[in-house]
């Protein structure tokens, strides 16, 4: 399986930008942050101990409307959380979250906006981390389907998301707690158990013990962990950045 | 207290009436509004020296652009483009809706521009600003009212559907003259588009999927692109493609949009120092000259990208495995 693409640090206004090409969804995003910056219009912020954090999907080839709305509000909950709004120069500032989806098909009006939610979720978090935001941890995503057979295809692609009867996306924090859960479409308890589990071992590169206690083994070893693709993306960036200290050492 | 503040600025502006000077341009308090971070005096004295002595910053001639280039996505009509470091993404997408009723044999094209933080930090997310309703006056006018795109070709029934032409315009990075910019991307992409073929049959709309039959390119009657021109130093040097800072020293500007045959369909001089006739003249004959530059340059990266497009077509279709 192709994993996905990104690259880090290639606009050159904004402050930290990434951009995130998922192959089977044909879904590529583009990201910019800017933190931290003056918001005259929000002065009288709710909380004026912290920061205000904003985000804005831009889409690709029509007018924003609900579905960006709804998406930016799930985004701006679970990313509020992660930044550390109140550390020195923070407080009372804008962290501006961008995003465009600059390829792949549009999401139609009344569309599940699940599909693209991983790929938006990602693409933040590497535009955080490039951004250099102070966040108090790490997530990574997983988009999974159920189909009608009741089997579990991770990354589903547009038609195979569409044919299935339920999606779920989960995103996991660098210390394991489940951060996120959006689900949609029909499923029992037991099937969302075994979602999670899977998800978990996508995100985290770990076998989690089954019911009966076995450790299914390699299920995770053709899928991209997706934990692991985020720290190699921030060290490759790493290492090109500090390549003349790496160098002259 | 409040009559003797209301007066106050009206001394200045009397005080600028007399002695022109380069900030009281209109253009200058735009970039104000937008909060871009506004030129220090000395770097904007040392654009300005520079230019006297017939340098720029980057080493450029006055009538020279920064360097071009252009690539594709992997749809039709998805373009990137990259003016120096001014950034741009074009996507063209076509739908089947209902013509207007006053124009009933006439599709519909629609160019959509919005600044987002992206492109820059001074501009705010979901609110417009006057370079926005700028710039896409000057894409208006030089691409749509000029009929670049044929909408009549765009009629698949009288009154009833035809063919919605969308062009989104994304901005990621602004280093100055957007306007050019943009109109090179969407013209490379409308050329690039490609729209599904429709038929009608008794009455009835069948629209082809990309799978069936060969989707079709779009009408493109002319090639009209916006050069701009900002002027410094009371007039005495005109450049072409200025950048972010260029454009924020710059005391006026004249957009003079022109197609290969040498046609002016539009011109204007919003405001800014006024510009000499005679150099009006020759400054359409260099727009003339840097516009058959570009569309030659685009021509020639459409083709190679089109040529791939058809061999990986043919053989994709060709395989042994695909059905009969």
């Amino acid at each position: 399986m192709v994993g996905p693409t990104a690259s880090l640090s290639i606009l050159s206004r904004a402050d930290g930008s990434a951009s995130l090409k998922c192959p089977t969804t044909g879904y590529n995003v583009l990201g910019s942050v800017n933190a931290p910056i003056e918001l005259p219009a929000r002065r009288d912020a709710l909380k004026p101990e912290e920061a205000t954090v904003e985000v804005f999907v831009k889409p690709g080839n029509t007018t924003a409307g609900v579905g960006e709305r709804y998406v930016e509000g799930i985004l701006r909950s679970v990313l509020q959380k992660v930044i550390l709004g109140r550390e020195r120069g923070f407080p009372r500032r804008g962290v501006v979250i961008t995003l465009a989806i600059i390829g792949g098909d549009a999401v139609e009006r009344g569309d599940s906006y699940l599909n693209i939610l991983p790929t938006l979720l990602q693409v933040s978090l590497l535009a955080l981390l490039s951004a250099a935001v102070p966040m108090s941890m790490t997530f990574s995503t997983a988009l999974l389907g159920v189909t009608k057979s009741g089997d579990i295809i991770c990354n589903p692609s547009a038609a195979e998301a569409k044919a299935a009867s339920s999606l779920h996306v989960l995103a996991f924090s660098s210390k394991g707690h489940l951060l996120l859960d959006e689900s949609q479409g029909r499923f029992e308890f037991e099937q969302w158990e075994s979602v999670r589990e899977r998800a978990f071992s996508i995100c985290r590169g770990m076998a989690t013990p089954g019911a009966d206690g076995d450790v299914t083994m390699g299920d995770g070893g053709d899928e991209a962990r997706i934990n692991g693709f985020i720290c190699e993306t921030v060290e490759d960036h790493l290492h090109r950045d500090y390549s003349w200290k790496i160098d002259s050492a | 207290m409040r009559p003797a503040t209301a007066k106050w600025p009206k001394m200045v502006q009397k005080k600028t009436f007399d002695r022109p000077r380069r900030d009281s341009s209109p253009r200058c308090a735009i970039r104000k509004m937008s909060k871009e971070a506004p030129l220090s005096v000395a770097e904007r004295e040392f654009i300005l020296e520079a230019l006297r002595e017939n340098v720029r910053l980057d080493g450029r001639g006055a009538d020279q652009f920064r360097s071009l280039n252009l690539s594709f996505g992997d749809e039709y009509g998805h373009v990137k483009l990259q003016l120096g470091k001014t950034s741009i993404v074009v996507r063209i997408s076509s739908e089947v809706t209902k013509p207007r009723d006053d124009r009933p044999f006439d599709g519909l094209f629609n160019i959509n521009l919005e600044l987002s933080a992206m492109g820059s930090p001074a501009w705010e997310n979901g609110r417009s600003n006057e370079l926005e309703a700028y710039v896409t006056h000057v894409l208006d006018s030089v691409i749509r009212r000029s009929n670049a795109l044929d909408t009549e070709s765009l009629c698949i029934l009288k009154g009833v559907s035809c063919w919605s032409i969308r062009a989104d315009v994304h901005i990621l990075d602004y280093d100055g003259n957007l306007t050019d910019a943009a109109c090179i991307a969407i013209m490379t992409g409308l050329q690039h588009f490609r729209r599904p073929d429709a038929v009608v049959r008794d009455g009835q709309v069948i629209v082809y999927g990309v799978e069936e039959r060969v989707p079709v390119a779009l009408n493109i009657t002319h090639k009209p692109l916006s050069i701009t021109f900002n002027a410094f130093n009371e007039g005495h040097n005109i450049i072409v493609d200025a950048t972010r800072k260029e454009e924020q020293s710059s005391e006026g500007e004249l957009v003079i949009g022109i197609n290969n045959g040498g046609d002016v369909c539009f011109l204007s001089k919003f405001s800014g120092a006024p510009v000499d006739a005679m150099e009006v003249v020759t400054r359409s004959n260099v727009a003339l000259e840097k516009v058959k530059e570009i569309n030659a340059q685009v021509e020639r990266v459409m083709q190679a990208d089109l040529a791939k497009r058809a061999k990986k077509g043919m053989a994709e279709e060709s395989r042994a495995e695909n059905d009969r």
